[in-house]
C-alpha cells in the first residue's frame, strides 16, 4: 500500500478466463513482493502484449505497458535510468520468443538486473488460439518443434539466473519468484523465470503438464551452478518427454549496470540537470571544439 | 620528378578572400586528413571554414573526396567552384572536372604517370608530383603521400612553413612520437620537392588574428546540445550519417554521470529510450531513414503514452539502403505523417551547426514540457559538414521540465492521475520511486488513471487532450528566419542544409538585379502558417528549394497557403547538395521564361 494519503488508481480485476494459469503467476508475484517487503513506489512492472501482458494493471505499483515484443528493451531502459528500482518485465511466449525474440537473446546477453517472467502456454490466446513458439507439434496445425527458452538461455554465456515454474505449483513458483527478484535486486543480473501457465480456453495443457513436470530440486546431484552439467541434464530430462522445473542455473557474470553506470552519480533519471550545477563540466567539454 | 607549367603561372600571387580546395583519391588515401589539416591552418590565420566530404559506404577504396572552403566571410556551403585540386589519381580529376574553376590548379600524384593530356587544354595549372612513390620509397608507407601533398599545397597557397609545422604537430602529437616524426619527415619531403621544382605561391590568403571561433559539424552540435540540455541517456544503433552523434557522446556523457547504450536494433533503441524517459531521464535517440522505419511504431507509442523523447533523424538518400553517405531531404513525409493512428508530435529542422545546438536544447524542453516525441530533422550535409562558428552560448540555456512532479509536489495532491484532464491537455507526470505517484502508462487507449478504456466519451476526450498539445506548443516552436528585402516580389523557402547555398544564391541574384526574400523554415510540423502567410502574402512567386524528388515541403506549403499557382519547386535528388549557382539559374530561368511570356 502507498504510504501517503494520495489516492491512486485501483488495480483492475484480471481480464483472464476462469482457471487461467496467469492467476497463479499474479498470486505468486504479489506474495513474493510482499514477502520481500519491496515498496510499491520502487516497483515497476513492464507488461507485454497479450492476455498475460495486462498483469501490470492488477497490482498497485508503477506500471508501463510496452509495445508487442518490446517489453525487454523498455525494462532495460527503466533499469539503466534508475537501477534502484525493482523492474519486472512480464509477458507471454509469443511476445518474448517470437516477435521479441531478438531482444530476448540480446537482453540475456546484456544481463541487466531485471526480472523477466514469461507466461508460456503454447498459444496466442488473445487472438483466439494460433500456435505460439512453444506450441506442441500438432496444435492448430503446428509442425515446428517447440522453442526451448531454458536451453537457449543456458547456451548464452552471460546468463546468471534461469528457472522454470508451473502456475499450478504455487509454493515452488513463489519461491522461484523470490529468488529471481532477490538475484536482480542484488544487481547480479537478469532473473529469467519461465512459467508454464496454461490457457484453459485454447490450449488446456494442465493435465499433460501435471504429468510432465519434473522438479530439479528433487534430484540431489543436480548442480544449478554448473552450466554444462545443467545443460546436459535439462536436455536429457526434456528428451524423456518431461519438463524440468525449479532453479535451472545461477551464476555470476557482471551485470549491465555494473558495466555501464557511473558509481558516484546515482540514478541518472534523478540527477540535477540544471545548467548551473553542470556548467564547469560543460565548459570543459566545449574545449573539444577548439 | 615534378614539373610545373611555369608559363601558365601569373607573376604575382592572386589575392583570394574566398578559396575552395578539394582533395580527391581512393577511400583510405587520407584525403579527409588533408582537409582537416588545412582547416586548422585557415582557422589559425583567422579565416572561416566550411568543409564537406564525399565518401562511399565502404571502409577502403572507391573514389572519395573532401572539400574545404576558407573565407573572410561566414560561409555555409562549399560554393560553386573548386580553385585547387589535389588528386591522388586521375579518377579524382575526372570526378572534379565540372566543378573546377577555369583557372584552377591541380596537384596531381604522377606516381603512375603524368596527368592525361586531355585535361591539359582546359586552362588548368597542373603540378605533376610523384607523391605516392616518394612516400613509399622514403618513408616506406604510401599513406604519407597526403602529408607530402599538404606541404606542396601549403607552398602553392603561400602558407608559412611554421604554420604547417604547428598544425601537423598539434594533430599528431597525441598519437605518439612515431606518427609525429614520420609526418614531420613527410612534410619536409614535400617542401623540398616544392623548392626543388620551383613551385611558388600562386595564391595569397589574407591573414588576421586567430578568432575564438570553434569548428563543429551538425552532429557534434546536436550531441553537445543534448548534454547541455540535460540529456543523460542516449541509445543508438550504428547508421550513417547519424553514428557520429553516438560516438561523440560516448566518451563525454560518462563525465556527467550519463549513459550511451548501443542496442541490438532500432526497435530496441526507441523502446529502451521510452523506458528511460518513463523513469525520468532526458532521452535522445538518433538514426537515419532506415532506422526511423523501424522506430515508427515506437514513436507513436511515445505519443499515445505521452512520454518525452527526442528523435534525431539524419536524412540520407533513400528509400531502402539508398546511398548511405549521400545527402537528401526526402524523409519529411516520413517524420510528419509516419505511423498508424494519430498522435501529437513536433518536427524541428535546424539549418546550421549553431542552430543544431540551440534547437536540440529546445527539442528536449519541448518534449518534456508537452510530453510528446519531438523529431529533430537533419540531413547528411548538415550532419557531417563542418562550420566555423562562434562558441555555443551556454548562458542562454534553460532546462525546462514542464509538469514533472517532485515528492513534495505529490504530497500536495489528493488524487494522482497520470493522464488527468487539464485545461492545457498536459497532465502532471510522476516517475517511479515517488510515493503517491504510482500509476499506469500505456499505449492502449486509457482513462485518466492509465487503465485501458474503450469508452467512447473517454476516447474523444483523451484524443483531443493529446492532440491539442500541438496547437498549444505553437507559441514556443522555433520560428522561421527571414532574409533579404522586404519589398521583394520573389520568395524562396527552404530548410536544413539548403540554408547556405540559398543565402549565396541570393547574393548572385542581387547582382543580376533580382531581389528576393527567403524564409528558412525551422518548424516543419506543425507548419507555422501565420508566419508563412505573413512572409508570402506580398510575393508573386515562391520557390521552394529542397533535396528530394517530389517536392515534399512544397506540397505541405501548398496545403497551407492560398494562391498556389505562385509556388514552384526547385528540387535536387542526385545525392549532392545544391550549389548556389544551381538555385540562381533555376530562379532566373523561371523568371526569364515568365518575362518572355509577358507575365
Amino acid at each position: 500500500m502507498a504510504q501517503t494519503t494520495v489516492k491512486i488508481y485501483t488495480p483492475t480485476t484480471p481480464i483472464w478466463c476462469p482457471g487461467c494459469g496467469d492467476f497463479g503467476v499474479l498470486a505468486s508475484l504479489k506474495k513474493a513482493l510482499s514477502d520481500l517487503q519491496i515498496k510499491s513506489k520502487d516497483t515497476v512492472i513492464v507488461g507485454g502484449i497479450g492476455c498475460s501482458g495486462s498483469i501490470h494493471n492488477n497490482l498497485e505499483c508503477y506500471g508501463i505497458h510496452s509495445l508487442h515484443g518490446r517489453l525487454l528493451p523498455t525494462a532495460v531502459g527503466v533499469k539503466l535510468a534508475n537501477p534502484q528500482l525493482t523492474v519486472i518485465a512480464a509477458g507471454g511466449d509469443g511476445d518474448g520468443y517470437a516477435i521479441g525474440a531478438g531482444h530476448f537473446l540480446h537482453t540475456l546477453k546484456k544481463n541487466p538486473s531485471i526480472i523477466y517472467i514469461v507466461m508460456q502456454n503454447g498459444t496466442y490466446g488473445l487472438t483466439k488460439g494460433q500456435p505460439s513458439p512453444t506450441a506442441q507439434v500438432g496444435y492448430e496445425g503446428n509442425v515446428d518443434l517447440p522453442f526451448d527458452a531454458i536451453l537457449t538461455a543456458l547456451s548464452i554465456p552471460s546468463t546468471t539466473f534461469i528457472a522454470r515454474g508451473f502456475s499450478a505449483n504455487q509454493a515452488q513458483l513463489t519461491d522461484l519468484m523470490k529468488k529471481a527478484i532477490s538475484h536482480s535486486n542484488s544487481n547480479e543480473g537478469m532473473g529469467f523465470l519461465e512459467v508454464l501457465s496454461p490457457c484453459v480456453t485454447y490450449n488446456d495443457t494442465y493435465k499433460e503438464w501435471r504429468e510432465q513436470v519434473y522438479d530439479l530440486s528433487t534430484e540431489k546431484d543436480y548442480n544449478p551452478h554448473n552450466r554444462l552439467l545443467a545443460f546436459t541434464r535439462v536436455s536429457e530430462i526434456t528428451n524423456q518427454g518431461k519438463i524440468p522445473t525449479g532453479l535451472v542455473y545461477s551464476g555470476r557474470v557482471k551485470s549491465l549496470e555494473e558495466n555501464t553506470l557511473s558509481k558516484e552519480k546515482g540514478p541518472l533519471a534523478l540527477q540535477d540537470i540544471s545548467l548551473e550545477s553542470n556548467l564547469p563540466k560543460y565548459e570543459q567539454i566545449l574545449n573539444d571544439f577548439r | 620528378m615534378a614539373t610545373t607549367l611555369e608559363q601558365q603561372k601569373p607573376a604575382e600571387p592572386m589575392l583570394k578572400q574566398d578559396i575552395c580546395i578539394m582533395i580527391g583519391g581512393q577511400g583510405g588515401d587520407g584525403t579527409l586528413t588533408v582537409v582537416n589539416l588545412l582547416g586548422s591552418c585557415f582557422r589559425n590565420i583567422g579565416l572561416n571554414v566550411y568543409d564537406a566530404r564525399n565518401v562511399l559506404s565502404r571502409i577502403r577504396g572507391g573514389h572519395a573526396d573532401g572539400v574545404i572552403r576558407a573565407s573572410t566571410e561566414q560561409v555555409l556551403s562549399t560554393g560553386d567552384q573548386v580553385d585547387v585540386l589535389v588528386a591522388f589519381d586521375e579518377e579524382a580529376v575526372q570526378a572534379a572536372v565540372n566543378e573546377l574553376a577555369p583557372d584552377a590548379s591541380i596537384i596531381f600524384d604522377s606516381s603512375k604517370g603524368q596527368l592525361s593530356e586531355k585535361f591539359g587544354g582546359m586552362g588548368l595549372r597542373v603540378v605533376n608530383a610523384p607523391l605516392g612513390n616518394m612516400a613509399a620509397s622514403k618513408l616506406r608507407r604510401n599513406i604519407f603521400k597526403n602529408t607530402i601533398a599538404f606541404a606542396i599545397l601549403g607552398r602553392l597557397l603561400g602558407l608559412e612553413d611554421d604554420l604547417l609545422i604547428e598544425v601537423l604537430r598539434s594533430r599528431y602529437e597525441r598519437r605518439g612520437k612515431e606518427a609525429l616524426d614520420a609526418n614531420m619527415q613527410a612534410l619536409s619531403l614535400g617542401s623540398d620537392l616544392a623548392k626543388q621544382n620551383n613551385i611558388r605561391s600562386i595564391y595569397k590568403i589574407p591573414h588576421s588574428e586567430k578568432s575564438n571561433k570553434i569548428l563543429a559539424t551538425g552532429n557534434e552540435a546536436v550531441a553537445y546540445g543534448f548534454l547541455v540540455g540535460g540529456g543523460r541517456f542516449f541509445v543508438g544503433y550504428p547508421i550513417t550519417p547519424a553514428t557520429d552523434i553516438m560516438e561523440w557522446l560516448a566518451p563525454r556523457i560518462s563525465k556527467l554521470g550519463g549513459v550511451v547504450k548501443q542496442a541490438e536494433d532500432e526497435l530496441a533503441v526507441i523502446n529502451m529510450g521510452i523506458g528511460a524517459a518513463y523513469a525520468g531521464a532526458r532521452v535522445m535517440v538518433a538514426t537515419s531513414g532506415p532506422g526511423q522505419s523501424l522506430m515508427t511504431e515506437g514513436v507513436g507509442h511515445a505519443g499515445e503514452a505521452e512520454l518525452p523523447i527526442v528523435v534525431v533523424e539524419c536524412q540520407r538518400v533513400g528509400p531502402s539502403t539508398g546511398e548511405p553517405t549521400k545527402n537528401e531531404q526526402s524523409d519529411l513525409n516520413h517524420v510528419v505523417y509516419g505511423s498508424h493512428g494519430e498522435f501529437p508530435r513536433l518536427v524541428i529542422a535546424p539549418g546550421s551547426a549553431a542552430e543544431c545546438f540551440q534547437l536540440t536544447v529546445d527539442a528536449l524542453n519541448l518534449a518534456e514540457t508537452y510530453q510528446l516525441p519531438v523529431f529533430l530533422l537533419l540531413d547528411q550535409a548538415l550532419c557531417q559538414n563542418s562550420e566555423s562558428i562562434l562558441p555555443f552560448n551556454l548562458k542562454s540555456i534553460k532546462v525546462e521540465r514542464g509538469k514533472l512532479l517532485s515528492q513534495s509536489d505529490l504530497e500536495k495532491i489528493q488524487t494522482y492521475k497520470r493522464y488527468q484532464f487539464s485545461e492545457d491537455g498536459i497532465s502532471p507526470r510522476s516517475v517511479p520511486s515517488l510515493e503517491g505517484g504510482q500509476s499506469q502508462v500505456t499505449g492502449n487507449e486509457h482513462n485518466e488513471y492509465g487503465l485501458t478504456s474503450v469508452d467512447t466519451t473517454n476516447r474523444l476526450r483523451m484524443m483531443s487532450k493529446r492532440m491539442k498539445k500541438v496547437e498549444l506548443a505553437k507559441n514556443e516552436l522555433p520560428r522561421g528566419n527571414n532574409f533579404g528585402r522586404k519589398d521583394a516580389k520573389i520568395g524562396i523557402i527552404g530548410f536544413g542544409s539548403t540554408l547556405g547555398p540559398i543565402l549565396e544564391s541570393m547574393e548572385q541574384l542581387k547582382s543580376k538585379n533580382i531581389g528576393v526574400r527567403f524564409q528558412q523554415i525551422r518548424t516543419i510540423f506543425p507548419l507555422l502558417v501565420e508566419d508563412l502567410i505573413e512572409f508570402s502574402d506580398p510575393l508573386d512567386k515562391i520557390f521552394v528549394v529542397e533535396n528530394n524528388y517530389q517536392g515534399q515541403l512544397a506540397k505541405m506549403i501548398r496545403s497551407a497557403l492560398g494562391r498556389n499557382e505562385r509556388i514552384e519547386s526547385i528540387t535536387k535528388f542526385d545525392g549532392t547538395s545544391f550549389k548556389p549557382r544551381e538555385i540562381t539559374n533555376a530562379i532566373s530561368t523561371s523568371i526569364q521564361g515568365k518575362l518572355e511570356m509577358g507575365v
